[in-house]
């Protein structure tokens, strides 16, 4: 038997995303995430008014003209959702990529290492996971002052721990699985075969959590911008120019159509993760080979 | 822990809660340090704390110059009130939606099941919170606007602190239904995300559970299919989804700050934006330390539960 056959049922489940796209929810939640990762790049080129021009008068039902309305300071409602894009998707995605490379690599070191780091890091994340996230990253942004910038943070820092979580537990899996003692055999060092079996075994599950944890940074994000502690003003973000549409209730455009592009994209990427996760999971790998 | 975090975090209190023209004031700063015992090293204050949280108290709020504790008493209530009723509403939702979804697996109706559940966890609660608002207060006016009563209701004598039940208790029905009414707007969008929660995790629990063998045996006797998905599927799928209702408490908290900013809801999620934004370390820490008894307190409830629904677990 080689060691290849012995590999964990994880490194196969490569072979099952196609499986994945044969659901329709799946190729939906493509096509959204998609769309509105084309529309971040393109924002300038099809955005059609300027998205901090005042130009137009105020308070315009959606029209031809405004496709969504005007605001409260005659900017076009319909550019400042397509630029929000701009900002919203990738610091998400930004936020993800940190906190994972933070929360990765801890959470690969205490399984790795085990023992008082093991310990230290998984008490930190217990105590991140106990304090409601919003609590947590309110208190941050508080501290450190209003501003985008800071509300990447503080969502970085309220979002490390289940990276770790997950990575600590599959590393520890897969360092005790049979191929791993065989690479170990044949006389390959440990951190060998760290970088051969066990990262290709994590990065499944590590797309999938990727996937759902950037429809979560994007909800906190523009929740923090919404109470007023991540974009200001003339920011064309989606949480501020939501609670800009609070302010002027009877324009309900204002607020309605950035919400609903929070909604499209949250949900696009979620569709995508749940699906995804579905191929992934091992037990439905064994059932479908069962079947 | 929590008191180490908000002090390790940079900004200055006295500038916060002083504003700009008291703060360039040194007397005044150093007035206000003396009075929180800010001037002293971090160990003695911590020490200092957690004397004094051994006697029940909490610090003095740096806001509203009360005792975090006296702060607390008056807006846990309004917050109970609303996570629970979010909760049961969630739960009820969710554990229905589950177990039709499982039974129907990968059919149109499952799959309908999943994108719902699905946009319930992906629709931000302040966006959700203000068009609910928007439709069913300022279009349809079916529900009242903000607050928990109506200006003009007194709220009914103080005893759970929860209005509806003390309402009912007073035999104030006119009270109870106002509170109800004022109510259920919130808990519904605060249950939104929780539900869509549930969902997931009661369908993949039921469908574990579908595949043994004495579900096929129950069926194959001929029990009624509301007594296999009851008495068999149900009981054996709980404790997963228990573990996932303890754990979503944290979500209601993260709800609770945004839903009860907007809906004017006197409660802690409110009280937390305040004392966050104004950097009021007691008040910040006696939030966090409340938050966090409570959801030991719960998931150590669900550990009993899940004793009394699968006694194979009592005797560990």
């Amino acid at each position: 038997m080689s060691v290849a056959a012995l590999r964990h049922p994880l490194a196969s489940s490569w072979r099952r995303i196609p499986g994945a796209w044969r659901q329709p929810v799946a190729i939906v939640g493509l096509v959204i995430a998609a769309f509105w990762v084309v529309i971040a790049a393109l924002a300038p080129l099809v955005a059609p008014h300027d998205p901090l021009a005042q130009g137009a008068a105020l308070y315009q039902a959606p029209s031809a003209a405004h496709l969504m309305g005007t605001d409260e300071l005659g900017r076009d409602v319909f550019s400042r959702v397509l630029w929000g894009a701009r900002i919203s998707i990738p610091l998400a995605m930004l936020l993800v990529a940190l906190a994972f490379t933070i929360g990765g690599t801890l959470g690969g070191l205490a399984g790795y290492l085990g023992g008082w780091v093991d310990e230290l890091v998984m008490r930190s994340a217990d105590f991140v996971f106990a304090v409601p996230t919003i609590l947590l990253a309110m208190a941050v942004v508080a501290a450190l002052g209003p501003g985008l910038f800071h509300a990447v943070l503080a969502v970085v820092l309220v979002s490390w721990p289940g990276h770790a979580r997950v990575v600590r537990g599959l590393v520890r899996t897969t360092m005790q699985s049979e191929y791993v003692a065989v690479g170990r055999l044949l006389g390959s060092p440990t951190h060998r075969a760290l970088v051969v079996d066990v990262l290709p075994n994590v990065a499944g599950p590590v797309i999938v959590l990727a996937a759902l944890e950037i429809g979560n940074a994007i909800l906190l994000l523009s929740a923090l911008s919404f109470l007023g502690l991540g974009a200001r003003p003339p920011t064309a973000e989606w949480g501020s120019m939501v609670s800009t549409g609070a302010e002027h209730f009877e324009a309900w455009w204002i607020g309605v159509f950035p919400g609903i592009a929070i909604v499209s994209v949250v949900l696009a990427f979620n569709l995508l993760g749940d699906s995804l996760r579905d191929a992934f999971d091992p037990k439905a790998i064994i059932k479908a080979r069962g079947a | 822990m929590a008191f180490v975090l908000t002090h390790l975090v940079p900004g200055d209190p006295a500038v916060a809660n002083l504003g700009d023209r008291a703060s360039s004031d040194p007397v005044a700063v150093r007035l206000y340090r003396e009075h929180f015992g800010l001037d002293k090293p971090l160990p003695v204050q911590y020490v200092v704390y957690l004397g004094n949280l051994l006697h029940g108290d909490l610090g003095e709020s740096e806001q509203s110059r009360r005792a975090v504790s006296t702060d607390l008493a008056e807006y846990i209530p309004a917050t109970a009130e609303l996570a629970i009723t979010s909760m049961v509403l969630a739960s009820l939702l969710g554990l229905t939606l589950g177990v039709i979804a499982a039974l129907n697996r990968n059919k149109a109706t499952d799959q309908i099941i999943r994108v719902v559940s699905l946009a319930g966890m992906s629709t931000p609660q302040f966006w959700l919170a203000l068009v609910a608002l928007y439709v069913f207060f300022y279009k349809l006016s079916w529900a009242p606007g903000s607050g928990r009563l109506d200006a003009v209701v007194l709220p009914p004598p103080h005893l759970t602190g929860l209005f509806t039940i003390d309402s009912l208790a007073a035999g104030q029905y006119d009270v109870f239904v106002n509170s109800l009414q004022h109510l259920i707007l919130p808990a519904c969008v605060l249950a939104a995300f929780n539900m869509g929660l549930f969902t997931r995790f009661t369908r993949s629990a039921v469908l574990e559970v579908l595949e043994n063998d004495y579900v096929r045996t129950a069926r194959a006797k001929g029990l009624p299919e509301l007594t296999v998905v009851f008495r068999h599927i149900l009981r054996a799928a709980s404790p997963p989804i228990l573990t996932v209702v303890g754990l979503a408490f944290g979500n209601v908290m993260t709800g609770t700050v945004l839903v009860e900013n907007i809906f004017s809801w006197p409660g802690i999620g409110q009280y937390s934006y305040r004392s966050a934004t104004a950097l009021d370390l007691p008040a910040i820490v006696g939030v966090m330390l409340f938050v966090a008894i409570v959801y030991i307190l719960i998931n150590m409830f669900v550990d009993i539960l899940y004793g009394v629904l699968d006694p194979r677990i009592r005797v560990a």
